[in-house]
């Protein structure tokens, strides 16, 4: 019982420090605390969901159709609104909490609030020590561990990744050294949207696809990124996995009715003691 | 200067504002003896929310911190006020301060940690804050009967023969609620606490340089303004007497938000005639519910583009004032 919940909360953890590891580029270099994501976050789904179902394609390909989108989708808010209001953060937090919500509601318009189920991909579960780890739950845990190593030498490794760096040290001085601080933005709004959308179409056959599926992820990760701290890529695995571990232990044994709520319980305590989140570096 | 750019610096001439007070104050008095029930209605709900977003105006106008949990304070003291009548036998006219008094100390309660953050955080803070009241509204059944809603509530007290629960009466209380509760709003702006607000929110470093308490100040502005709310929120509960979870869900709090947007945030008249405007706009819309959070949505953003100090802005640009 105990292992099993432990397993449960690292699946959903690994969900929410896949969105988290996103939004926190984004927020690092941009100053940006994009709520959007969490609308790309539903679009994401439901072009997997609509590419699996209507044109039967293999989930794989499904999931590309999805990361597709949410990149797509990520850079044009990037490109045609967060871009007009470079330095009024307060603009752009106000643009992306309409975007968002914009999101969702159209999602409803078009596809009726009815919850969608995802046709499962793979069938089965591992089965050990007493407890049960359906396959499709591994693959969440084992993609994102994937994407995390692949961001983690995109940033390190890469000439991109030197830029991304510099600019979310000091992005004046990135741009007086010839930095194109525009592509930057577009490039981690891209990864950002790629991430979160991933972790939605991943999560999608565990539960299912609604217009309001979103929401509750999205306020999770922001929270993973505040209690993170900023810019650390350390802080979002702690952040997501410790989150997804309270949630899933809390949920069982203190209260179901208010498992959603333990985040913002643990928000509350760590900015007590950490007002820069676990490993803020600013 | 990016806290300045919501703002609307307003230049009127007295008399013409006297003058158009006074039209509105005379049109508010009429509406319950000219129009329908329905349109009184609306109009009370109009008249909450303008208390809701002028309240709004102290902390993220005229302070600066963006939130987006006014609705659950709100909420707060919608189901404050009912419990302390339904469960504790409590007359109104004493739960409703009380209700009030319990949601200030809640928002300093909030506001201590919440406002040593810095930024998004801080917002981001507050949009969780809002979905957190919202789940233990919901998922208390015992106290709220969570989603079965919580009826039974009863009007005010009459007195003095006045029996509040007829329409016309109840509609004269809030009137002269907001109206109280906008002139002492305005006086605390106007007050030496309310300049040294503006003074946090034109500079915070240089402020706390020259001996200002920030943290205390934003605290008490927050706390005032979830005071409001919570008063609101009694008013609420009694005047339609009963209260449903979804009413004080995320989504309340975006609309004051919007409504502040529209009608200009820092100019505490502004978000008051927003309110106005989207509560009716909103009405207007009930034949299309599923449409009426995307328009706001896209309006919103709009708005942004546009003229990001709303009306008042677009009002004193068309007036050729500064820029």
């Amino acid at each position: 019982m105990l292992l099993q919940q432990i397993l449960n909360g690292i699946v959903v953890g690994a969900s929410y420090a896949l969105i988290a590891l996103g939004l926190n580029l984004i927020w690092s270099i941009t100053d940006i605390a994009d709520f959007s994501q969490g609308g790309t976050y539903v679009f994401a789904a439901y072009a997997a969901y609509f590419m699996v179902t209507l044109v039967k394609m293999p989930f794989v390909a499904a999931l590309l159709v999805g990361m597709v989108v949410g990149g797509v989708l990520s850079y044009l808010f990037e490109r045609f609104l967060y871009r007009r209001w470079t330095g009024l953060s307060r603009i752009q937090l106000l643009c992306a909490i309409a975007l968002f919500f914009l999101m969702a509601n159209l999602a409803i318009r078009f596809w009726t609030a009815k919850p969608k189920i995802f046709p499962a991909y793979l069938k089965g579960s591992l089965k050990f020590a007493g407890v049960m780890l359906s396959y499709q739950r591994i693959v969440v845990v084992a993609v994102a561990a994937v994407l995390f190593v692949i961001v983690y030498w995109f940033i390190q490794k890469t000439k991109m990744g030197k830029a991304i760096r510099a600019a979310s040290q000091d992005r004046e001085a990135a741009a007086v050294v010839g930095i194109n601080i525009h592509t930057v933005n577009s490039v981690v709004f891209v990864i950002g949207g790629i991430l979160s959308s991933t972790a939605a179409v991943l999560i999608s056959p565990l539960y299912s696809v609604f217009p309001a599926m979103g929401d509750l992820p999205l306020l999770k990760s922001l929270v993973v990124v505040i209690l993170g701290g900023f810019g650390s890529v350390a802080g979002v695995l702690v952040g997501g996995f410790g989150l997804g571990l309270v949630e899933a232990l809390g949920g069982v044994y203190i209260s179901s009715a208010y498992q959603h709520g333990f985040a913002f319980i643990v928000l509350i305590l760590v900015l007590l003691f950490f007002p820069k989140g676990l490993f803020g570096k600013v | 200067m990016s806290s300045q750019t919501l703002q609307a610096k307003s230049r009127r001439n007295p008399l013409v504002t006297l003058i158009i007070l006074a039209v509105v104050l005379v049109v508010m008095v009429l509406v319950p003896q000219v129009f329908s029930g329905y349109i009184t209605y609306v109009a009370v709900l109009a008249m909450l929310f303008a208390v809701l977003a002028g309240s709004y105006d102290i902390l993220t106008g005229y302070t600066g911190p963006l939130t987006f949990c006014h609705g659950a304070f709100y909420g707060i003291g919608a189901y404050t006020s009912a419990l302390l009548t339904l469960k504790a036998g409590f007359p109104f006219w004493v739960a409703f301060p009380v209700s009030g008094a319990a949601v200030f100390l809640f928002g300093a309660l909030i506001g201590y940690p919440a406002l040593r953050l810095r930024g998004h955080y801080f917002a981001v803070t507050t949009f969780f804050f809002a979905h957190f009241v919202y789940l233990v509204i919901l998922n208390s059944v015992g106290l709220t009967s969570g989603p079965l809603g919580l009826g039974g509530i009863k009007p005010p007290e009459g007195f003095l023969g006045i029996n509040f629960a007829g329409l016309k009466a109840s509609y004269y209380l809030v009137f002269i609620y907001g109206v109280i509760v906008i002139v002492a709003l305005w006086l605390f702006i106007r007050s030496g606490v309310g300049k040294l607000l503006v003074t946090i929110r034109e500079n915070e470093e240089l402020s706390e340089a020259i001996g200002v308490n920030t943290s205390f100040y934003k605290v008490l502005a927050f706390s005032i303004g979830a005071g409001v709310a919570g008063l609101t929120g009694s008013l609420f509960a009694h005047f339609f007497r009963l209260l449903h979870p979804t009413t004080f869900a995320w989504m309340t709090s975006e609309m004051v938000v919007i409504m502040s947007l529209v009608g200009g945030l820092g100019t505490l008249i502004g978000p008051i005639i927003g309110a106005g405007i989207v509560t009716l706009i909103l009405e207007l819309m009930r034949f299309a519910p599923e449409l009426r959070l995307i328009i706001w949505s896209v309006a919103l953003i709009a708005i942004l583009i546009i003229e990001p100090r709303g009306l008042m802005g677009l009002v004193q640009r068309i007036r050729g004032g500064r820029k």
